[in-house]
């Protein structure tokens, strides 16, 4: 019996080969979009759930709130692991401290390590919470006195090439020249996915021996660092409300004088495990992964069920459409003793025969897609994951789902044909489902609609950000940074000396970072007028007396500083207004005050953009490096170039970088950075979401008009007799042809309607992230209808002017 | 003594067109007996196809009693109806009604998949029927490659397939020349003679003269 079914139902394929071909790419692209989207769902969704008791693992976080801005913070005070670990609410509490070392070595083998990552100060605590497998090493004794390190296999396998695990135990490592550490332990790396990525673990209380000695003496609750962590597991009947307010108490009893009279508030919250993976706040701890995004997963996957829906939409007007075709078949079978269940059997059976051919081409197409979208495809990624049982099942539901769906109605519409009235006088029952294609055709194209003009808008706020002058000179201008251990400022500035000779260079500057980079560097400063005290968070970015003219920043009253080191501020006009000057002039001469030093302002700067256009522009100042003796604020040489044009830089370039290799000659830490590339990224987010929408404008569009075009076919051929009479009766190609288009031209005309208030109240919301935007155009949404319309036109075009162009005599012959 | 298969009682079909009442049939009363060869007679719209539909099953008589071996059709389930006309039911219609899209095996064969027979059983009596049929040589064709007269062969064919108790042919010849109707009436009969009991409506005296009685429709009612 199945195999009739299938029998029939391939020739069913064959013998409407142009319909089953709308039904089949529309299928596909559908189900494509769909398995690569579900992959990386699931890719994303499976990251730590290995974990014994998952669920009551959590990390502590801050989350600090002041008037001025908030921040969060993955780790918290050191001072609150000690405050809590009592607390019966928890199994196991364990701080870690990630603190790369500036160098490991294996003096046996006499091998050199620079900057290893993911080393931690972990104890006994963090291998209860995580369970890792122990290859070599005492078990009963983790991390338990100072100068021990427990290495991961792979870890392990560069400090000690071709050795047993076993035969590690015992040796000895050399940290930053002085530390000897004893390895105790080898463990296996995690074997799936996860973002505890850490391949060395160095015993807690080794952390005095260590620059971070006098932090860990004194453990100060206002000070916190993202490199403190704090895991804590709770018990299986932990009261988590308990457990916050005993956090909520914390803070308040430790918060200080200064916090409380300045409205700064830090709040210590639990984080759950399986949401470390996605909470972009907290960030994870191998930056270079790139977190995954639940925003970007949910508009993924509405993209891919959009786009599904538009296929099965195609199906079902197609199916309904020609309905009448098949009525004989259906009428003949019934009277052979088929019962309508069996039929409607027989149709989902035809679906599922092409819903399984789209899945085949899908599977194809999804391993090179996962190529193309390598921008959305977290870099893990691969198309073996295919083959993991939860992802065939999913594919399993999802074809049958997809079956369902444009298989079931069209089905239920084809077997209820009457039996004697079909085989009497061949019914056209078809025409009876007119309704129910046309509200199907208006929902495709409002689809489409809203992808078209979201594209536009999107377009248009993206060409804004990346044309809006940032108030800097941003063009041939690239910054070379320091080597990371190294706070010399000597070098740098020899650095520079030497860079002066190379002739195609106008200036040098050096400094933190550029004026709009994604680190803030800021502290609260007083101004007292007198009357009133103003107090503000105020951004710093730091740089020589060339600072300012190398980045050609504006200056609109005073001077720029004197020297790199003496105490002066430029502030920019945001900072100006904050503190109460009524003209730039009015801020010269004034002194501000950073805790209990007073600073005076010496000029003041036009306001540019410190971020991306998505945030406000902040109070800002200019100022020196005060503390050089100590700690550098300087890490990168500003380079301004004298040409404008790109086509010179390469040489430029290479001459730069000979420079550096022979100022900083025993590193190899070369990095430089285009400011115009910089600045591109921040709307790396952006561009993603240009993209993802040009590929789903495209493809809806391709579906909807493969959709509209077998319909348009099927309605012509069903009126060739009445265009034949029409054409005899004298009627122009012109007339028939749009005859034949109003009634479709109409329902794209609808979808418009419907599209534009869900498009503009989507591209609205989307525009409130940013600070500065552009307005909502509404020539776009002319445009994008226009557009629209005149596609749809193109298409029923194709069909109906061959049709309006045949021969009449051949139509009224033929019945 | 005979077993009676169909008897009618008063049957009626009515219905509504529009607002007024419409009788298509009108108390038919008759008994058919197995082995019988029944013609059904009379002009255009006087009912055969209705009465043959409603006997089928297809259809359903408004009013009556109609019994199909013993059996009460007119107040049994759906279900059941057609599980009793897939058991004991051939048709054979003016059209021919092949399915286009299968070949003569396959039209042959797809009664049988409705009756879960098993695919061997079926390969056999497909092709014992190819064979009575004189048609092996055609069973890879398609219905639009064949005659007419070929095309309702095969769709005879379909109807004793199942090895019906009853053949209700509406109008068998109707499509045919006059040889190839006599060629179809003679299988008739001789289907007859092996015991099947056969209907069939039909305008013409010569093809009528073949069955064993004729029953006259004229309006809906039998005269
Ligand atoms: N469902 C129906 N509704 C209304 N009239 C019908 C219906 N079915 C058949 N008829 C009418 O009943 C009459 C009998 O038709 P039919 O049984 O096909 O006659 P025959 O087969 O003898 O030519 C015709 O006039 C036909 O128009
Ligand atoms: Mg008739």
């Amino acid at each position: 019996m199945i195999k009739n079914y299938f029998k029939i139902a391939w020739r069913n394929l064959m013998k409407h080969k142009v319909f089953s071909l709308i039904n089949i790419i529309g299928l596909t692209i559908g189900l494509s979009a769909s398995f690569v989207i579900g992959l990386m769902i699931y890719y994303d969704a499976t990251f730590d759930t290995f974990h014994k008791d998952k669920d009551r693992i959590y990390r502590v976080v801050t989350d600090l709130t002041s008037p001025e801005a908030n921040f969060s913070i993955p780790g918290v005070t050191l001072a609150l692991e000690d405050a809590i670990s009592e607390n019966s609410n928890f199994e196991t509490v364990s701080g870690f401290y990630i603190e790369r070392p500036s160098k490991v070595e294996n003096r046996v083998l006499n091998s050199e390590f620079k900057w290893p990552n993911f080393v931690i100060f972990a104890d006994a605590n963090y291998f209860k919470i995580f369970n890792y497998k122990f290859l070599a090493g005492n078990t009963s004794e983790i991390l338990a006195s100072p100068n021990n390190v427990i290495l991961t296999e792979n870890r392990a396998a560069d400090y000690f090439p071709n050795t047993k695990p076993s035969d590690i135990i015992g040796k000895t490592l050399v940290y930053n020249d002085s530390l000897h550490i004893t390895v105790t332990g080898i463990v296996e790396n995690f074997k799936e996915r996860t973002d505890f990525v850490f391949e060395e673990f160095i015993s807690h209380s080794t952390i005095l021996q260590t620059r971070l000695r006098d932090d860990f003496l004194n453990k100060n609750w206002n000070n916190t660092n993202d490199a403190s962590q704090l895991f804590v597991k709770v018990t299986s009947n932990a009261d988590l409300s308990a457990i916050q307010n005993r956090l909520d108490d914390l803070a308040k009893e430790h918060q200080d004088e200064e916090s409380k009279k300045y409205g700064d508030e830090q709040k210590f919250t639990l984080q759950p495990l399986g949401d470390i993976h996605f909470n972009e706040k907290y960030g994870i701890y191998d930056w270079s992964k790139g977190q995954a995004s639940k925003s970007l997963l949910i508009n993924l996957a509405l993209v891919a069920i959009f786009l599904l829906l538009l296929g099965c939409i195609n199906f079902i007007n197609l199916n309904t459409a020609q309905a009448s075709q098949r009525a004989k078949e259906i009428g003949i079978r019934k009277t052979l003793g088929s019962s309508r269940k069996q039929l409607i059997g027989q149709f989902m059976g035809e679906t599922f025969l092409l819903v399984l051919v789209s899945a085949v081409l899908s599977l194809l197409l999804s391993r090179w897609l996962i190529n193309v979208f390598s921008d959305f495809v977290p870099e893990g990624l691969s198309y073996e994951l295919m083959k993991s049982p939860i992802i065939i099942l999913g594919i399993a539901i999802l074809l049958l789902l997809v079956t369902f769906l444009s298989g079931f109605y069209p089905a239920l519409v084809l077997s209820k044909f009457n039996t004697v009235a079909v085989l009497k006088n061949h019914l056209a029952v078809g025409n009876k489902k007119v309704k129910l294609r046309k509200f199907l055709t208006v929902f495709q194209f409002s689809i489409a609609q809203v992808f078209v003009i979201a594209t536009l808008l999107v377009g248009q706020q993206i060409n804004f950000l990346l044309e809006t002058d940032m108030g800097f000179k941003t063009d041939a201008i690239v910054s070379v940074y320091s080597p990371r251990a190294e706070r010399e400022i000597s070098k740098k500035e020899l650095y520079a000396q030497k860079l002066r000779a190379i002739p195609e260079i106008k200036s040098i500057s050096i400094g933190s970072h550029a004026p709009a980079s994604i680190s803030t560097n800021s502290s609260s400063v007083t101004y007292n007028n007198g009357d009133n005290e103003v107090n503000i968070d105020l951004q710093f970015i730091f740089g020589d007396v060339n600072y300012a003219e190398v980045f050609e920043l504006d200056l609109i009253a005073g001077r720029t500083i004197r020297n790199d080191t003496v105490k002066e501020l430029v502030i920019n006009e945001t900072c100006r207004k904050r503190l109460g000057f009524k003209s730039p002039d009015e801020a010269i001469g004034k002194t501000v005050l950073f805790g209990d030093q007073s600073v005076p302002i010496v000029g003041v700067m036009a306001d540019f953009f410190q971020r991306s256009l998505r945030s406000p522009i902040k109070p800002m100042a200019y100022r020196g490096d005060w503390y050089q003796q100590d700690w550098s604020q300087f890490q990168a040489v500003h380079i301004a170039f004298q040409n404008e044009s790109s086509a010179d830089f390469k040489g430029t370039l290479s001459k730069i970088e000979n420079v550096y290799k022979s100022v900083y000659s025993e590193t190899d830490d070369y990095r430089v950075e285009f400011l115009d590339e910089t600045i591109q990224r921040f709307y790396n987010r952006e561009q993603k979401m240009s993209k993802l929408l040009n590929w789903a404008t495209s493809l809806s569009i391709l579906i909807s008009c493969l959709g509209l075009l077998g319909l348009v076919i099927y309605t012509t051929n069903r009126r060739v007799k009445e265009i034949g009479v029409r054409k005899v009766l004298g009627a122009s190609l012109l007339q028939i042809n749009a005859l034949l288009c109003k009634e479709f031209l109409i329902l794209v005309a609808i979808a418009f309607v419907i599209a534009a208030p869900i498009a503009y109240y989507g591209i609205h919301n989307w525009l409130q992230d940013f600070a500065y935007k552009t307005s909502i155009s509404f020539w776009v949404f002319l445009v994008s209808g226009l557009a629209m319309i005149v596609f749809a036109l193109l298409v029923i075009s194709l069909k109906t002017l061959q049709a309006a162009n045949a021969n009449p005599v051949d139509s009224l012959r033929s019945e | 003594m005979q077993n009676i298969l169909v008897s009618l009682n008063e049957a009626t079909r009515t219905v509504n067109s529009g607002s007024n009442k419409v009788t298509l049939l009108d108390n038919i009363n008759f008994n058919v007996e197995e082995g019988e060869f029944i013609s059904l007679m009379g002009p255009s719209g006087s009912g055969k196809s209705t009465l043959l539909n409603c006997i089928g099953m297809l259809d359903n008589f408004t009013g009556g009693g109609y019994t199909f071996l013993g059996e009460p059709v007119h107040s049994m389930k759906e279900k059941n109806r057609s599980k009793l006309y897939k058991e004991y039911i051939g048709f054979v219609f003016q059209a021919y009604h092949l399915i286009d899209e299968l070949t003569v095996y396959e039209n042959i064969e797809t009664p049988l998949l409705y009756k879960n027979v098993k695919s061997s059983e079926r390969k056999a009596m497909v092709a014992d029927m190819l064979d009575r049929f004189n048609i092996v040589g055609k069973k890879d064709l398609f219905p639009i490659q064949l005659s007419g007269g070929q095309q309702q062969l095969v769709g005879i064919a379909r109807a004793l397939i199942g090895q019906p108790k009853l053949i209700l042919a509406d109008e068998p010849t109707g499509n045919l020349n006059s040889k190839q109707s006599e060629e179809i009436m003679e299988l008739f009969a001789q289907l007859n003679k092996e015991g099947v009991t056969i209907i069939q409506a039909t305008h013409s005296e010569s093809n009528a003269a073949y069955g064993s009685r004729i029953i006259n429709l004229l309006d809906g009612k039998i005269v």
